[in-house]
């Protein structure tokens, strides 16, 4: 009887982990298939006549330098909110942290529109001769709102889970805090940093809606290929999709094996 | 020289102080139960946490006010706190003055041979010396240490215990020493300091702790089992006379001001009569039943059912004497209270039940 019970049991749970390892490889097949379909329906003559085409090529090189600098802008202006956030008990903390969260949550094309009204031609843009809309620095601007709360939320995460202890410990061995932050918190929380510089890289440049708003021309590669899509249909966009996707994937890489413990010799 | 004076911290329902105590160049153990403030009260030393009132000195500089990393007293957590991006020679080296220093301390701690191992490969009891010969690498005018056995296993905090001792004396400095273990406590501490409930109850030599607890906390939370309730019937110049259940205990002469009182002797001061000696010159002999025998491993503990009184009697037999007596369960004797080995204690504060048992361990 106790052994029949403790059979039906272990059958059961045998049941779920088939139940639940499948549900699994079901997402992940889902995320992969579209992927594959995107590599391998491309013929790889139409690829490189895409990456010899000059539009593509400037689109590219347009994502990679306003990505990068958003990127940049994020941690710049992010890693400090971070930390704060990470050690603060102040009221108000999470009214601070939702507001961290607003551009996540906004639609990317309305973020676009509120971006444009405040920094367009009827907002800032009327006081000042730098152009906010239709250059590069539209298309920062509009990738850094959209982008930069991956930054503050998974870094704040990262600093988050240093153990206190080994602050107090640095400090109570006579190191400032500047010198604890530089030799001992900044260390311990670069894994995440880089998670969250990673996140942040990928979302801006993979950035639209709001791009789309504040910036048409100089094009990203995401407007491009809405270009290519209108234009000549879904085939001529795919390959400059190949492209995107490319140079994220490796730019991803670069970012990661600086990430690889840079403290370590 | 450390200094605390009127010490106060409090937080939520919780509250630390007033805590005064003054830690020369010598080892004191603050040792009291879990949630009675003595990690706290480290912490403010330290400046970690900042006091809502009162002053710390040390060597006559103030404290008070002064972040951590200017107050010059390191501090080692109980679980070392070892930077784990850093080997342990980086470790050592993170706030030492040379290269020679560092050397020179792993040989003091016998890290020496760990130097270049990856801190998450050392064992917890190589964990504590690496964040002992990092504390003594700062050169610290005072060293704050919080349990930094308690997460190690029973044989290796045994020896470490005396080899930390080594070491902790060797220091020409104030060693504040936080334990909830008596054992530890006394083996580190020229003094120690017991605390219940964020204050400290008596601070003295573990002799006096031990064998004068000032009230019934101490001498319950230092293992003192024989502790009675006892009636004030008579006193002169030389002696106290108690009533105790239907015995009458002649005690030294303490100046009480109640008429109940409590007494206890410790279980290594009651004397097993052997029936062929006279009882004349003894003290307070007493008749009873043996109830209880048990093996402690470095002793036997013996409970004795005493005829005139409920309560009963534990005594503490080193395994020879022991053997010799050739005890059994059920087996009549008497014993005697020493009269000098009584001590009385005046105290309201009374005993609580729950530390009977709570508070019996310790290794």
């Amino acid at each position: 009887m106790f052994r029949t019970e403790s059979t039906t049991e272990t059958e059961r749970q045998t049941g779920w982990f088939v139940v639940g390892a499948s549900l699994g490889v079901l997402l992940l097949l889902y995320y992969l298939v579209p992927l594959g379909a995107l590599v391998f329906a491309q013929s790889p003559e139409s690829v490189a006549a895409q990456l010899g085409s000059a539009r593509v090529l400037s689109a590219a090189r347009n994502s990679l330098v306003t990505a990068t600098a958003s990127t940049a802008l994020s941690a710049t202006f992010g890693l400090p909110l971070a930390y704060w956030l990470a050690r603060t008990d102040v009221r108000g903390k999470n009214a601070v942290l939702t507001l961290v969260l607003l551009p996540l949550v906004l639609p990317p094309i309305v973020s676009g529109m509120l971006l444009l009204e405040v920094v367009g031609p009827n907002g800032l843009g009327a006081f000042t001769s730098l152009s906010f809309t239709r250059s590069l620095l539209g298309i920062v601007l509009a990738q850094t709102f959209v982008a930069s709360p991956f930054f503050v939320v998974t870094t704040k995460a990262a600093f988050e889970s240093v153990d206190r202890h080994y602050e107090h410990a640095s400090r109570s061995l006579g190191k400032s805090r500047k010198t604890t932050f530089r030799r001992i918190t900044l260390p311990l929380a670069i894994p995440g940093i880089v998670a969250g510089l990673t996140l942040t890289f990928a979302r801006a440049i993979g950035e639209f809606g709001a791009t789309l708003m504040m910036a048409y021309y100089p094009r990203t590669l995401p407007v491009q290929i809405w270009r290519s899509f209108l234009n000549d249909g879904l085939n001529a966009a795919f390959p400059v999709a190949i492209v995107l996707v490319a140079l994220a994937l490796g730019a991803l890489l670069v970012i990661n094996a600086f990430g690889r413990n840079p403290w370590r010799h | 020289m450390l200094e605390l004076t009127d010490v106060r911290k409090r937080y939520g329902a919780f509250e630390l102080g007033p805590v005064s105590l003054a830690v020369e160049d010598e080892i004191l153990s603050v040792l009291g139960p879990s949630g009675c403030g003595k990690s706290t009260l480290l912490s403010v030393v330290a400046g970690i946490q900042s006091a809502d009132g009162g002053g710390v000195e040390l060597d006559g500089t103030d404290l008070t006010g002064l972040p951590p990393e200017r107050r010059n007293a390191a501090y080692v957590f109980q679980d070392g706190a070892l930077f784990p991006h850093m080997s342990v020679r980086e470790n050592v080296a993170y706030a030492a003055v040379d290269d020679a220093r560092v050397d020179e301390l792993a040989g003091t701690l016998e890290v020496g041979d760990l130097l270049d191992r990856d801190v998450s490969t050392l064992s917890g009891g190589e964990r504590q010396r690496v964040a002992l010969a990092r504390a003594l690498a700062s050169e610290p005018d005072a060293l704050l240490l919080d349990e930094p056995l308690a997460n190690l296993d029973a044989p290796i905090k045994r020896r470490l215990r005396f080899e930390l001792r080594d070491v902790l004396a060797a220091l020409d400095i104030p060693v504040v020493y936080v334990t909830h273990d008596q054992r530890q406590a006394t083996t580190m501490g020229d003094r120690i300091a017991v605390m219940r409930d964020g204050t400290v109850r008596q601070v003295g030599t573990a002799e006096e702790i031990f064998e004068r607890p000032a009230s019934t906390f101490v001498a319950e939370f230092t293992g003192s089992v024989n502790l009675f309730e006892a009636d004030v019937l008579n006193r002169n110049d030389d002696a106290l006379y108690l009533g105790w259940g239907d015995a009458v205990v002649e005690a030294p002469a303490y100046d009480v001001a109640g008429e109940r009182v409590y007494f206890c002797i410790r279980p290594e001061y009651v004397m097993i009569l052997r029936e062929d000696r006279p009882i004349d010159e003894r003290d307070n002999v007493l008749a009873g039943t043996i109830t209880r025998r048990v093996y402690q491993g470095d002793d036997y503990v013996v409970a004795l059912d005493v005829d005139a009184v409920e309560d009963p009697v534990e005594i503490r037999l080193p395994t020879p004497v022991y053997e010799r007596l050739n005890l059994a369960d059920r087996d009549r004797v008497r014993v005697s209270l020493k009269k000098r080995a009584i001590h009385v204690i005046d105290d309201a504060e009374g005993i609580r039940e729950d530390q009977r048992t709570r508070f019996d361990g310790g290794d």
